[in-house]
Protein backbone atom coordinates (compact mmCIF):
# COMPACT_ATOMS: atom_id res chain seq x y z
CA UNK A 1 0.00 0.00 0.00
CA UNK A 2 1.63 3.54 -1.17
CA UNK A 3 2.51 6.21 1.91
CA UNK A 4 2.12 9.19 0.66
CA UNK A 5 3.08 12.39 2.73
CA UNK A 6 2.00 15.92 2.86
CA UNK A 7 2.27 18.62 5.63
CA UNK A 8 3.22 16.29 7.92
CA UNK A 9 0.58 13.86 7.82
CA UNK A 10 0.60 10.83 6.08
CA UNK A 11 -2.25 9.25 3.99
CA UNK A 12 -2.55 5.34 2.41
CA UNK A 13 -3.74 5.71 -1.14
CA UNK A 14 -4.02 3.50 -4.17
CA UNK A 15 -2.73 3.82 -7.69
CA UNK A 16 -5.53 7.01 -8.51
CA UNK A 17 -5.33 8.28 -4.89
CA UNK A 18 -7.95 7.75 -3.42
CA UNK A 19 -8.06 7.26 0.68
CA UNK A 20 -7.54 3.75 1.45
CA UNK A 21 -9.29 4.13 4.68
CA UNK A 22 -11.86 6.67 3.65
CA UNK A 23 -12.79 9.35 5.75
CA UNK A 24 -11.09 7.45 8.29
CA UNK A 25 -7.63 9.22 7.69
CA UNK A 26 -8.98 12.30 6.09
CA UNK A 27 -8.40 16.02 7.18
CA UNK A 28 -7.02 19.24 6.37
CA UNK A 29 -3.73 18.32 4.99
CA UNK A 30 -5.51 15.61 2.46
CA UNK A 31 -7.81 18.77 1.34
CA UNK A 32 -4.48 20.77 0.38
CA UNK A 33 -2.91 18.19 -0.98
CA UNK A 34 -6.26 16.87 -3.28
CA UNK A 35 -6.37 20.53 -4.10
CA UNK A 36 -2.77 20.95 -5.67
CA UNK A 37 -3.18 18.10 -7.33
CA UNK A 38 -6.54 18.68 -9.07
CA UNK A 39 -5.77 21.90 -10.04
CA UNK A 40 -7.96 24.28 -7.41
CA UNK A 41 -5.75 27.04 -6.66
CA UNK A 42 -8.08 28.63 -3.59
CA UNK A 43 -10.45 26.66 -2.05
CA UNK A 44 -13.65 28.50 -1.20
CA UNK A 45 -16.98 27.85 0.94
CA UNK A 46 -18.80 26.54 -2.38
CA UNK A 47 -16.06 23.96 -2.03
CA UNK A 48 -16.64 23.23 1.33
CA UNK A 49 -20.11 22.77 0.70
CA UNK A 50 -19.57 20.17 -2.00
CA UNK A 51 -17.24 18.02 0.79
CA UNK A 52 -19.70 18.66 4.03
CA UNK A 53 -22.60 17.49 1.49
CA UNK A 54 -20.97 14.67 -0.41
CA UNK A 55 -19.55 13.23 3.58
CA UNK A 56 -22.96 13.79 5.36
CA UNK A 57 -24.86 12.00 2.73
CA UNK A 58 -22.03 9.25 2.93
CA UNK A 59 -21.88 9.04 6.57
CA UNK A 60 -25.89 8.80 6.64
CA UNK A 61 -26.39 6.37 3.78
CA UNK A 62 -23.01 4.29 3.26
CA UNK A 63 -22.65 5.33 -0.66
CA UNK A 64 -21.84 8.25 -2.72
CA UNK A 65 -24.66 10.60 -4.04
CA UNK A 66 -25.87 10.21 -7.23
CA UNK A 67 -24.91 13.69 -9.80
CA UNK A 68 -28.48 14.61 -9.89
CA UNK A 69 -28.71 14.41 -5.73
CA UNK A 70 -25.56 16.31 -4.76
CA UNK A 71 -26.71 19.44 -7.42
CA UNK A 72 -30.14 19.35 -5.74
CA UNK A 73 -28.54 19.10 -1.87
CA UNK A 74 -25.59 22.25 -2.80
CA UNK A 75 -27.96 24.12 -5.27
CA UNK A 76 -24.78 23.86 -7.75
CA UNK A 77 -25.58 22.42 -11.37
CA UNK A 78 -23.52 19.96 -12.60
CA UNK A 79 -21.23 22.98 -14.50
CA UNK A 80 -20.92 24.48 -11.82
CA UNK A 81 -19.51 21.57 -9.85
CA UNK A 82 -17.19 21.09 -12.88
CA UNK A 83 -15.73 24.99 -12.72
CA UNK A 84 -14.66 23.75 -8.72
CA UNK A 85 -13.59 20.38 -9.33
CA UNK A 86 -12.31 20.03 -12.92
CA UNK A 87 -11.97 16.13 -12.50
CA UNK A 88 -15.55 15.85 -11.80
CA UNK A 89 -17.76 14.67 -9.00
CA UNK A 90 -16.46 11.43 -8.81
CA UNK A 91 -12.75 11.53 -9.25
CA UNK A 92 -12.37 15.20 -7.38
CA UNK A 93 -14.90 15.83 -5.12
CA UNK A 94 -14.92 12.43 -4.24
CA UNK A 95 -11.08 12.04 -3.80
CA UNK A 96 -10.88 15.28 -1.86
CA UNK A 97 -14.41 14.40 0.55
CA UNK A 98 -12.62 10.79 1.70
CA UNK A 99 -15.23 9.09 0.03
CA UNK A 100 -14.17 5.17 -1.81
CA UNK A 101 -13.36 5.44 -5.45
CA UNK A 102 -16.30 5.18 -7.68
CA UNK A 103 -16.64 1.50 -9.04
CA UNK A 104 -18.48 0.24 -12.06
CA UNK A 105 -17.58 1.00 -15.77
CA UNK A 106 -16.59 4.42 -14.75
CA UNK B 1 0.97 25.43 -25.95
CA UNK B 2 2.39 23.16 -23.83
CA UNK B 3 0.31 21.24 -21.06
CA UNK B 4 0.77 22.99 -18.20
CA UNK B 5 0.19 20.90 -15.03
CA UNK B 6 0.18 24.12 -12.18
CA UNK B 7 -2.49 25.84 -14.75
CA UNK B 8 -4.88 22.93 -16.05
CA UNK B 9 -7.38 24.65 -17.27
CA UNK B 10 -5.70 27.23 -18.99
CA UNK B 11 -5.55 26.99 -22.73
CA UNK B 12 -8.21 23.81 -22.04
CA UNK B 13 -10.12 22.54 -25.88
CA UNK B 14 -12.92 20.91 -24.60
CA UNK B 15 -16.60 19.53 -26.33
CA UNK B 16 -15.30 19.36 -29.56
CA UNK B 17 -16.59 15.93 -30.55
CA UNK B 18 -15.28 13.87 -33.35
CA UNK B 19 -14.28 15.37 -36.84
CA UNK B 20 -16.84 15.01 -39.18
CA UNK B 21 -16.99 12.08 -41.26
CA UNK B 22 -17.23 13.89 -44.41
CA UNK B 23 -13.84 15.30 -44.10
CA UNK B 24 -12.40 12.05 -44.67
CA UNK B 25 -14.74 10.65 -47.49
CA UNK B 26 -12.47 9.55 -50.25
CA UNK B 27 -13.62 12.07 -53.79
CA UNK B 28 -15.69 9.26 -55.25
CA UNK B 29 -17.98 8.49 -52.24
CA UNK B 30 -18.37 12.50 -51.72
CA UNK B 31 -19.71 13.21 -55.18
CA UNK B 32 -21.98 10.05 -55.23
CA UNK B 33 -23.06 10.18 -51.44
CA UNK B 34 -27.06 9.42 -51.75
CA UNK B 35 -26.96 8.09 -55.32
CA UNK B 36 -25.83 5.03 -55.07
CA UNK B 37 -28.28 2.20 -57.74
CA UNK B 38 -26.80 -0.94 -56.89
CA UNK B 39 -23.94 -3.32 -55.51
CA UNK B 40 -22.36 -6.74 -56.04
CA UNK B 41 -19.97 -8.61 -54.26
CA UNK B 42 -17.15 -9.49 -57.21
CA UNK B 43 -15.67 -12.64 -55.33
CA UNK B 44 -14.83 -12.73 -51.37
CA UNK B 45 -13.79 -9.79 -49.77
CA UNK B 46 -14.38 -7.77 -53.02
CA UNK B 47 -17.57 -5.10 -53.70
CA UNK B 48 -18.61 -2.85 -56.29
CA UNK B 49 -21.14 0.09 -55.85
CA UNK B 50 -22.83 1.78 -58.66
CA UNK B 51 -23.91 5.26 -58.92
CA UNK B 52 -26.74 6.93 -61.01
CA UNK B 53 -23.64 9.20 -62.32
CA UNK B 54 -22.21 6.41 -63.68
CA UNK B 55 -19.33 6.20 -60.80
CA UNK B 56 -18.02 2.88 -59.57
CA UNK B 57 -16.13 2.37 -56.40
CA UNK B 58 -13.98 -0.94 -55.42
CA UNK B 59 -14.56 -2.00 -51.70
CA UNK B 60 -11.71 -4.48 -50.45
CA UNK B 61 -12.43 -5.82 -47.30
CA UNK B 62 -9.64 -7.39 -45.15
CA UNK B 63 -9.63 -8.74 -41.59
CA UNK B 64 -8.28 -7.30 -38.48
CA UNK B 65 -7.18 -7.91 -35.11
CA UNK B 66 -9.00 -5.13 -33.79
CA UNK B 67 -5.95 -4.71 -31.38
CA UNK B 68 -3.21 -3.33 -33.30
CA UNK B 69 -0.29 -1.22 -32.92
CA UNK B 70 0.82 2.17 -34.42
CA UNK B 71 3.14 0.40 -36.91
CA UNK B 72 0.31 -1.71 -38.56
CA UNK B 73 -1.90 1.36 -38.64
CA UNK B 74 1.02 3.28 -40.30
CA UNK B 75 1.11 0.05 -42.80
CA UNK B 76 -2.28 0.00 -43.70
CA UNK B 77 -1.95 3.98 -44.64
CA UNK B 78 0.88 2.90 -46.57
CA UNK B 79 -1.37 0.76 -48.52
CA UNK B 80 -4.13 3.72 -48.34
CA UNK B 81 -1.37 5.88 -49.52
CA UNK B 82 -0.14 3.75 -52.62
CA UNK B 83 -4.00 3.30 -53.68
CA UNK B 84 -6.52 5.08 -52.62
CA UNK B 85 -5.38 8.28 -52.06
CA UNK B 86 -5.15 7.92 -48.65
CA UNK B 87 -8.30 6.78 -47.77
CA UNK B 88 -9.65 4.11 -45.91
CA UNK B 89 -12.53 3.04 -42.98
CA UNK B 90 -13.10 0.32 -40.43
CA UNK B 91 -16.43 -1.66 -40.57
CA UNK B 92 -18.73 -2.12 -37.18
CA UNK B 93 -17.30 -5.29 -37.13
CA UNK B 94 -13.23 -4.11 -37.24
CA UNK B 95 -12.57 -4.96 -40.53
CA UNK B 96 -10.76 -2.91 -42.84
CA UNK B 97 -11.98 -2.00 -46.09
CA UNK B 98 -9.80 -0.18 -48.98
CA UNK B 99 -11.77 1.94 -52.02
CA UNK B 100 -10.75 2.23 -55.15
CA UNK B 101 -12.73 4.39 -57.86
CA UNK B 102 -11.89 1.74 -60.88
CA UNK B 103 -11.98 -1.53 -61.61
CA UNK B 104 -8.12 -1.63 -62.74
CA UNK B 105 -6.90 -0.64 -59.42
CA UNK B 106 -8.44 -3.59 -57.84
CA UNK B 107 -5.88 -6.28 -58.70
CA UNK B 108 -3.14 -4.22 -58.09
CA UNK B 109 -4.37 -3.56 -54.33
CA UNK B 110 -4.94 -7.32 -53.70
CA UNK B 111 -2.11 -8.13 -55.36
CA UNK B 112 0.10 -5.66 -52.79
CA UNK B 113 -2.20 -6.82 -49.77
CA UNK B 114 -1.05 -10.53 -50.79
CA UNK B 115 2.56 -9.57 -50.73
CA UNK B 116 2.61 -9.07 -47.23
CA UNK B 117 2.30 -12.02 -45.85
CA UNK B 118 -0.70 -13.26 -43.92
CA UNK B 119 -1.48 -9.17 -42.57
CA UNK B 120 -4.30 -8.66 -44.34
CA UNK B 121 -6.29 -11.35 -45.43
CA UNK B 122 -9.09 -10.72 -47.91
CA UNK B 123 -12.70 -11.63 -47.03
CA UNK B 124 -16.01 -11.31 -44.41
CA UNK B 125 -18.35 -10.31 -46.96
CA UNK B 126 -21.24 -12.46 -47.90
CA UNK B 127 -22.20 -15.75 -46.27
CA UNK B 128 -19.51 -16.63 -44.60
CA UNK B 129 -17.79 -15.74 -41.15
CA UNK B 130 -16.66 -12.19 -40.81
CA UNK B 131 -14.44 -10.87 -38.25
CA UNK B 132 -15.42 -11.51 -34.47
CA UNK B 133 -16.74 -8.88 -32.43
CA UNK B 134 -14.68 -8.86 -29.02
CA UNK B 135 -13.71 -7.14 -25.80
CA UNK B 136 -10.98 -6.82 -23.74
CA UNK B 137 -10.47 -9.90 -22.07
CA UNK B 138 -6.87 -10.51 -19.85
CA UNK B 139 -5.10 -7.53 -22.06
CA UNK B 140 -6.91 -4.55 -20.15
CA UNK B 141 -9.89 -5.65 -18.16
CA UNK B 142 -10.18 -6.34 -14.26
CA UNK B 143 -13.44 -8.52 -14.43
CA UNK B 144 -12.96 -10.97 -17.38
CA UNK B 145 -13.58 -14.79 -16.89
CA UNK B 146 -11.68 -15.57 -20.50
CA UNK B 147 -9.37 -13.80 -22.56
CA UNK B 148 -10.33 -12.36 -25.56
CA UNK B 149 -7.55 -11.63 -28.03
CA UNK B 150 -6.20 -14.94 -27.85
CA UNK B 151 -9.54 -17.19 -28.55
CA UNK B 152 -10.49 -15.02 -31.33
CA UNK B 153 -7.50 -15.82 -33.02
CA UNK B 154 -7.55 -19.74 -31.97
CA UNK B 155 -11.10 -19.60 -33.65
CA UNK B 156 -10.37 -17.26 -36.42
CA UNK B 157 -7.46 -19.47 -37.53
CA UNK B 158 -9.52 -22.74 -37.72
CA UNK B 159 -12.75 -20.67 -39.56
CA UNK B 160 -10.36 -18.81 -42.07
CA UNK B 161 -11.39 -20.80 -44.99
CA UNK B 162 -14.56 -19.63 -44.12
CA UNK B 163 -13.56 -15.33 -43.94
CA UNK B 164 -12.04 -15.99 -47.64
CA UNK B 165 -14.80 -18.00 -48.68
CA UNK B 166 -18.91 -17.64 -49.23
CA UNK B 167 -20.16 -21.16 -48.90
CA UNK B 168 -22.19 -21.14 -45.91
CA UNK B 169 -25.93 -20.89 -45.98
CA UNK B 170 -26.18 -17.28 -44.66
CA UNK B 171 -23.57 -15.00 -42.83
CA UNK B 172 -22.50 -16.18 -39.31
CA UNK B 173 -22.03 -13.71 -36.60
CA UNK B 174 -19.48 -15.15 -34.26
CA UNK B 175 -19.01 -12.46 -30.76
CA UNK B 176 -16.68 -12.62 -27.80
CA UNK B 177 -16.96 -11.50 -24.40
CA UNK B 178 -14.74 -12.28 -21.78
CA UNK B 179 -17.33 -11.46 -18.70
CA UNK B 180 -21.42 -11.20 -18.65
CA UNK B 181 -21.11 -7.33 -18.91
CA UNK B 182 -21.47 -8.50 -22.46
CA UNK B 183 -19.66 -5.88 -23.96
CA UNK B 184 -20.84 -5.92 -27.26
CA UNK B 185 -22.85 -8.17 -29.34
CA UNK B 186 -22.51 -11.86 -27.97
CA UNK B 187 -26.09 -11.39 -26.42
CA UNK B 188 -26.95 -11.54 -30.77
CA UNK B 189 -24.97 -13.11 -32.70
CA UNK B 190 -25.40 -16.52 -34.20
CA UNK B 191 -22.67 -18.02 -32.07
CA UNK B 192 -21.16 -16.34 -29.02
CA UNK B 193 -18.47 -17.29 -27.18
CA UNK B 194 -19.12 -15.78 -23.53
CA UNK B 195 -16.65 -15.57 -20.18
CA UNK B 196 -18.27 -17.06 -17.07
CA UNK B 197 -17.16 -17.68 -13.41
CA UNK B 198 -17.87 -21.10 -11.41
CA UNK B 199 -17.00 -19.79 -7.75
CA UNK B 200 -18.47 -17.40 -5.40
CA UNK B 201 -16.93 -13.66 -4.83
CA UNK B 202 -14.34 -14.12 -1.34
CA UNK B 203 -14.89 -11.20 0.68
CA UNK B 204 -11.55 -9.20 2.08
CA UNK B 205 -13.06 -7.54 5.19
CA UNK B 206 -9.98 -5.75 5.78
CA UNK B 207 -10.52 -3.83 2.33
CA UNK B 208 -13.79 -3.39 2.25
CA UNK B 209 -15.14 -0.37 4.68
CA UNK B 210 -12.51 1.60 2.60
CA UNK B 211 -12.84 0.60 -1.00
CA UNK B 212 -16.66 -0.37 -0.90
CA UNK B 213 -20.44 1.63 -0.71
CA UNK B 214 -21.87 -1.58 0.60
CA UNK B 215 -25.59 -0.55 -0.52
CA UNK B 216 -24.06 -0.55 -4.05
CA UNK B 217 -22.70 -4.58 -3.51
CA UNK B 218 -26.23 -5.37 -2.00
CA UNK B 219 -28.11 -3.50 -4.87
CA UNK B 220 -25.72 -5.32 -7.54
CA UNK B 221 -26.32 -8.95 -6.98
CA UNK B 222 -29.26 -10.09 -8.99
CA UNK B 223 -30.14 -12.73 -6.95
CA UNK B 224 -30.63 -10.70 -3.93
CA UNK B 225 -27.43 -13.09 -2.48
CA UNK B 226 -25.38 -10.35 -0.78
CA UNK B 227 -27.25 -9.39 2.68
CA UNK B 228 -25.26 -6.76 5.23
CA UNK B 229 -23.34 -8.37 7.86
CA UNK B 230 -20.47 -7.70 10.12
CA UNK B 231 -16.83 -9.20 11.16
CA UNK B 232 -13.99 -8.32 13.42
CA UNK B 233 -11.11 -7.02 11.83
CA UNK B 234 -8.14 -5.73 13.63
CA UNK B 235 -10.82 -6.65 17.17
CA UNK B 236 -12.77 -4.16 15.87
CA UNK B 237 -16.71 -4.75 14.39
CA UNK B 238 -17.11 -3.37 10.81
CA UNK B 239 -19.90 -3.12 8.47
CA UNK B 240 -19.31 -5.60 5.90
CA UNK B 241 -21.53 -8.00 3.65
CA UNK B 242 -21.83 -11.78 3.48
CA UNK B 243 -22.49 -13.89 0.21
CA UNK B 244 -25.48 -16.55 0.08
CA UNK B 245 -23.31 -19.39 -1.29
CA UNK B 246 -26.69 -21.35 -2.67
CA UNK B 247 -28.28 -17.94 -4.48
CA UNK B 248 -25.14 -16.74 -6.42
CA UNK B 249 -24.70 -17.87 -9.60
CA UNK B 250 -21.22 -15.84 -10.00
CA UNK B 251 -22.23 -12.92 -12.21
CA UNK B 252 -19.45 -11.14 -11.03
CA UNK B 253 -21.51 -7.67 -10.87
CA UNK B 254 -20.78 -7.22 -7.22
CA UNK B 255 -16.93 -7.61 -7.75
CA UNK B 256 -17.64 -4.61 -10.42
CA UNK B 257 -19.27 -2.53 -8.12
CA UNK B 258 -16.80 -3.99 -4.72
CA UNK B 259 -12.97 -4.19 -5.34
CA UNK B 260 -13.44 -6.30 -2.15
CA UNK B 261 -15.42 -9.19 -3.84
CA UNK B 262 -12.93 -10.74 -6.33
CA UNK B 263 -14.14 -13.86 -8.02
CA UNK B 264 -11.76 -14.84 -10.76
CA UNK B 265 -10.18 -18.80 -10.52
CA UNK B 266 -8.44 -20.47 -13.09
CA UNK B 267 -9.81 -23.72 -12.34
CA UNK B 268 -13.96 -22.35 -12.20
CA UNK B 269 -13.48 -20.22 -15.05
CA UNK B 270 -14.03 -20.92 -18.27
CA UNK B 271 -16.65 -20.45 -21.33
CA UNK B 272 -20.02 -20.85 -22.08
CA UNK B 273 -21.09 -20.87 -25.72
CA UNK B 274 -24.57 -19.60 -26.61
CA UNK B 275 -25.93 -19.88 -30.51
CA UNK B 276 -28.58 -18.77 -32.62
CA UNK B 277 -28.83 -14.98 -32.04
CA UNK B 278 -29.65 -12.01 -34.57
CA UNK B 279 -30.06 -8.60 -34.83
CA UNK B 280 -31.41 -7.77 -38.19
CA UNK B 281 -35.30 -8.17 -38.88
CA UNK B 282 -34.94 -9.48 -42.56
CA UNK B 283 -37.12 -12.89 -42.79
CA UNK B 284 -37.34 -13.20 -38.81
CA UNK B 285 -37.41 -10.61 -35.78
CA UNK B 286 -34.41 -10.06 -34.09
CA UNK B 287 -33.10 -12.71 -31.57
CA UNK B 288 -31.46 -13.02 -28.70
CA UNK B 289 -28.68 -16.25 -28.46
CA UNK B 290 -29.24 -19.30 -26.13
CA UNK B 291 -27.26 -21.22 -24.19
CA UNK B 292 -26.24 -24.05 -25.93
CA UNK B 293 -22.72 -25.43 -23.54
CA UNK B 294 -22.49 -23.95 -20.07
CA UNK B 295 -19.01 -24.65 -19.93
CA UNK B 296 -15.77 -25.83 -21.55
CA UNK B 297 -12.08 -24.63 -20.18
CA UNK B 298 -9.60 -21.98 -20.50
CA UNK B 299 -7.15 -24.56 -22.28
CA UNK B 300 -4.69 -21.49 -22.82
CA UNK B 301 -3.01 -20.50 -25.32
CA UNK B 302 -5.35 -22.31 -28.34
CA UNK B 303 -8.42 -23.09 -26.25
CA UNK B 304 -9.07 -26.80 -28.25
CA UNK B 305 -12.39 -27.43 -26.77
CA UNK B 306 -14.16 -24.07 -27.37
CA UNK B 307 -12.62 -24.42 -31.29
CA UNK B 308 -13.87 -27.55 -31.96
CA UNK B 309 -17.38 -27.04 -30.50
CA UNK B 310 -17.66 -23.93 -32.51
CA UNK B 311 -16.51 -25.95 -35.35
CA UNK B 312 -18.78 -28.75 -34.82
CA UNK B 313 -21.78 -26.24 -34.49
CA UNK B 314 -21.13 -23.76 -37.46
CA UNK B 315 -20.01 -27.82 -39.60
CA UNK B 316 -23.82 -28.75 -38.89
CA UNK B 317 -25.26 -25.85 -39.75
CA UNK B 318 -23.74 -25.56 -42.99
CA UNK B 319 -25.10 -28.83 -43.18
CA UNK B 320 -28.45 -28.80 -42.06
CA UNK B 321 -29.71 -25.17 -43.08
CA UNK B 322 -31.19 -23.86 -45.79
CA UNK B 323 -30.26 -20.79 -47.89
CA UNK B 324 -30.76 -17.18 -46.33
CA UNK B 325 -31.63 -19.63 -43.13
CA UNK B 326 -29.69 -17.63 -40.12
CA UNK B 327 -28.21 -19.83 -37.46
CA UNK B 328 -31.16 -19.20 -34.99
CA UNK B 329 -33.74 -19.71 -37.77
CA UNK B 330 -32.85 -23.14 -38.71
CA UNK B 331 -32.56 -24.39 -35.01
CA UNK B 332 -35.79 -22.78 -34.06
CA UNK B 333 -37.30 -24.45 -37.57
CA UNK B 334 -36.03 -28.24 -36.85
CA UNK B 335 -36.52 -27.59 -33.24
CA UNK B 336 -34.06 -27.06 -30.32
CA UNK B 337 -34.08 -30.69 -29.52
CA UNK B 338 -33.03 -31.66 -32.75
CA UNK B 339 -30.41 -28.54 -32.72
CA UNK B 340 -28.77 -30.47 -29.75
CA UNK B 341 -28.91 -33.90 -31.79
CA UNK B 342 -27.30 -32.75 -34.84
CA UNK B 343 -24.46 -30.64 -33.18
CA UNK B 344 -23.95 -33.61 -30.99
CA UNK B 345 -24.18 -31.57 -28.10
CA UNK B 346 -25.11 -33.07 -24.55
CA UNK B 347 -28.20 -31.00 -23.20
CA UNK B 348 -27.69 -30.36 -19.54
CA UNK B 349 -30.20 -28.35 -16.97
CA UNK B 350 -27.87 -25.29 -17.53
CA UNK B 351 -29.81 -24.89 -20.48
CA UNK B 352 -33.30 -24.70 -18.46
CA UNK B 353 -34.23 -21.12 -17.76
CA UNK B 354 -34.73 -20.67 -13.68
CA UNK B 355 -34.56 -16.53 -13.79
CA UNK B 356 -37.62 -14.65 -13.34
CA UNK B 357 -39.22 -14.88 -16.53
CA UNK B 358 -38.07 -18.40 -16.99
CA UNK B 359 -41.68 -19.79 -17.28
CA UNK B 360 -42.12 -19.04 -20.84
CA UNK B 361 -39.18 -20.49 -22.36
CA UNK B 362 -40.58 -24.51 -20.99
CA UNK B 363 -42.57 -26.08 -23.70
CA UNK B 364 -46.23 -26.10 -22.93
CA UNK B 365 -47.00 -27.89 -25.89
CA UNK B 366 -47.15 -31.77 -26.91
CA UNK B 367 -45.31 -31.08 -30.07
CA UNK B 368 -41.60 -32.35 -30.12
CA UNK B 369 -39.58 -34.86 -31.62
CA UNK B 370 -38.15 -37.75 -30.27
CA UNK B 371 -34.00 -37.46 -30.23
CA UNK B 372 -31.23 -39.58 -28.77
CA UNK B 373 -31.47 -37.63 -25.96
CA UNK B 374 -35.22 -38.78 -25.07
CA UNK B 375 -34.12 -41.73 -26.04
CA UNK B 376 -31.15 -41.46 -23.44
CA UNK B 377 -34.01 -40.62 -20.57
CA UNK B 378 -36.50 -43.19 -21.41
CA UNK B 379 -34.22 -46.45 -21.98
C1 LIG C 1 -16.37 -3.78 -15.69
C2 LIG C 1 -16.99 -3.01 -16.54
C3 LIG C 1 -16.32 -2.38 -17.72
C4 LIG C 1 -15.06 -1.92 -17.84
C5 LIG C 1 -13.95 -1.90 -16.81
C6 LIG C 1 -14.92 -1.43 -19.19
C7 LIG C 1 -13.77 -0.88 -19.69
C8 LIG C 1 -13.60 -0.51 -20.99
C9 LIG C 1 -12.38 0.01 -21.54
C10 LIG C 1 -11.10 0.24 -20.76
C11 LIG C 1 -12.59 0.23 -22.85
C12 LIG C 1 -11.59 0.73 -23.85
C13 LIG C 1 -11.69 2.20 -23.96
C14 LIG C 1 -10.70 2.73 -24.95
O1 LIG C 1 -10.32 2.00 -25.88
O2 LIG C 1 -10.33 3.89 -24.80
C15 LIG C 1 -13.93 -0.13 -23.14
C16 LIG C 1 -14.51 -0.04 -24.38
C17 LIG C 1 -15.82 -0.33 -24.63
N1 LIG C 1 -16.76 -0.76 -23.72
FE1 LIG C 1 -16.45 -1.15 -21.80
N2 LIG C 1 -16.08 -1.59 -19.86
C18 LIG C 1 -16.97 -2.18 -19.00
C19 LIG C 1 -18.29 -2.49 -19.25
C20 LIG C 1 -18.92 -2.25 -20.43
C21 LIG C 1 -20.32 -2.55 -20.70
C22 LIG C 1 -21.29 -3.14 -19.70
C23 LIG C 1 -20.54 -2.21 -21.99
C24 LIG C 1 -21.78 -2.28 -22.82
C25 LIG C 1 -22.89 -2.93 -22.50
C26 LIG C 1 -19.31 -1.71 -22.53
C27 LIG C 1 -19.14 -1.29 -23.83
C28 LIG C 1 -17.96 -0.89 -24.37
C29 LIG C 1 -17.79 -0.54 -25.76
C30 LIG C 1 -18.88 -0.55 -26.84
C31 LIG C 1 -16.45 -0.18 -25.92
C32 LIG C 1 -15.79 0.28 -27.19
C33 LIG C 1 -15.18 -0.87 -27.92
C34 LIG C 1 -14.50 -0.40 -29.19
O3 LIG C 1 -14.92 0.58 -29.79
O4 LIG C 1 -13.53 -1.06 -29.58
N3 LIG C 1 -18.35 -1.73 -21.56
N4 LIG C 1 -14.54 -0.58 -21.99
C1 LIG D 1 -33.48 -5.98 -27.56
C2 LIG D 1 -32.28 -5.58 -27.21
C3 LIG D 1 -31.04 -5.75 -28.02
C4 LIG D 1 -30.83 -6.40 -29.20
C5 LIG D 1 -31.81 -7.17 -30.04
C6 LIG D 1 -29.44 -6.22 -29.53
C7 LIG D 1 -28.84 -6.77 -30.64
C8 LIG D 1 -27.52 -6.60 -30.98
C9 LIG D 1 -26.84 -7.27 -32.05
C10 LIG D 1 -27.45 -8.33 -32.94
C11 LIG D 1 -25.59 -6.82 -32.12
C12 LIG D 1 -24.53 -7.25 -33.10
C13 LIG D 1 -24.44 -6.43 -34.32
C14 LIG D 1 -23.49 -7.09 -35.31
O1 LIG D 1 -23.40 -8.34 -35.35
O2 LIG D 1 -22.87 -6.37 -36.09
C15 LIG D 1 -25.45 -5.88 -31.07
C16 LIG D 1 -24.32 -5.19 -30.82
C17 LIG D 1 -24.11 -4.44 -29.69
N1 LIG D 1 -24.99 -4.28 -28.64
FE1 LIG D 1 -26.89 -4.90 -28.59
N2 LIG D 1 -28.84 -5.49 -28.57
C18 LIG D 1 -29.77 -5.18 -27.62
C19 LIG D 1 -29.58 -4.48 -26.47
C20 LIG D 1 -28.36 -3.92 -26.09
C21 LIG D 1 -28.12 -3.23 -24.86
C22 LIG D 1 -29.15 -3.01 -23.77
C23 LIG D 1 -26.82 -2.81 -24.89
C24 LIG D 1 -26.01 -2.03 -23.90
C25 LIG D 1 -26.35 -1.80 -22.66
C26 LIG D 1 -26.25 -3.26 -26.14
C27 LIG D 1 -24.96 -3.01 -26.55
C28 LIG D 1 -24.43 -3.43 -27.74
C29 LIG D 1 -23.12 -3.04 -28.22
C30 LIG D 1 -22.13 -2.12 -27.51
C31 LIG D 1 -22.93 -3.68 -29.46
C32 LIG D 1 -21.72 -3.60 -30.35
C33 LIG D 1 -21.92 -2.53 -31.38
C34 LIG D 1 -20.81 -2.52 -32.43
O3 LIG D 1 -20.41 -3.61 -32.90
O4 LIG D 1 -20.36 -1.42 -32.79
N3 LIG D 1 -27.20 -3.93 -26.83
N4 LIG D 1 -26.62 -5.76 -30.39
S1 LIG E 1 -17.03 -8.32 -21.35
FE1 LIG E 1 -16.61 -8.06 -19.15
S2 LIG E 1 -14.49 -8.64 -18.87
FE2 LIG E 1 -14.82 -8.30 -21.07
S3 LIG E 1 -14.23 -6.17 -21.45
FE3 LIG E 1 -16.43 -6.18 -21.01
S4 LIG E 1 -16.58 -5.84 -18.80
FE4 LIG E 1 -14.48 -6.43 -19.23
S1 LIG F 1 -21.45 -12.95 -8.11
FE1 LIG F 1 -23.46 -12.17 -8.82
S2 LIG F 1 -24.96 -13.63 -7.98
FE2 LIG F 1 -23.04 -13.93 -6.85
S3 LIG F 1 -23.22 -12.61 -5.06
FE3 LIG F 1 -22.12 -11.42 -6.62
S4 LIG F 1 -23.74 -10.27 -7.66
FE4 LIG F 1 -24.78 -11.93 -6.52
Amino acid sequence: MPTLEHNGSSFQVDEDGFLLTGMEEFNEDWIEYVSSVEGIEELTDEHRKVIDSLQEYYKKNGIAPMVRILSKTTGFPLKRIYELFPSGPGKGACKMAGLPKPTGCV
Amino acid sequence: MGYNPDKPMDGRLSDLGPPHYEQFFPQVIRENKGKWLWHEILQAGVLMHKSETGAEVYTVRVGSARLISIEHVRELCDIADAHCDGHLRFTTRNNVEFMVDAKEKVQPLLDDLASRGNKFPVGGTGAGVTNIVHTQGWAHCHTPATDASGVVKAVMDELFEYFTSQVLPAQCRIALACCLNMCGAVHASDIAILGVHRKPPMIDHTRISGVCELPLAISSCPLGAVKPAKAVVNGKEIKTVKVNVERCMFCGNCYTMCPAMPLADPDGDGIAILVGGKVSNSRQAPKFSKLVIPFLPNNTPRWPEVVNAIKGILEAYAAGANKYERLGEWAERIGWEKFFEVCEIPFTDKSIDDYRLAYDSWRTTTQFKYTSHTASYTK
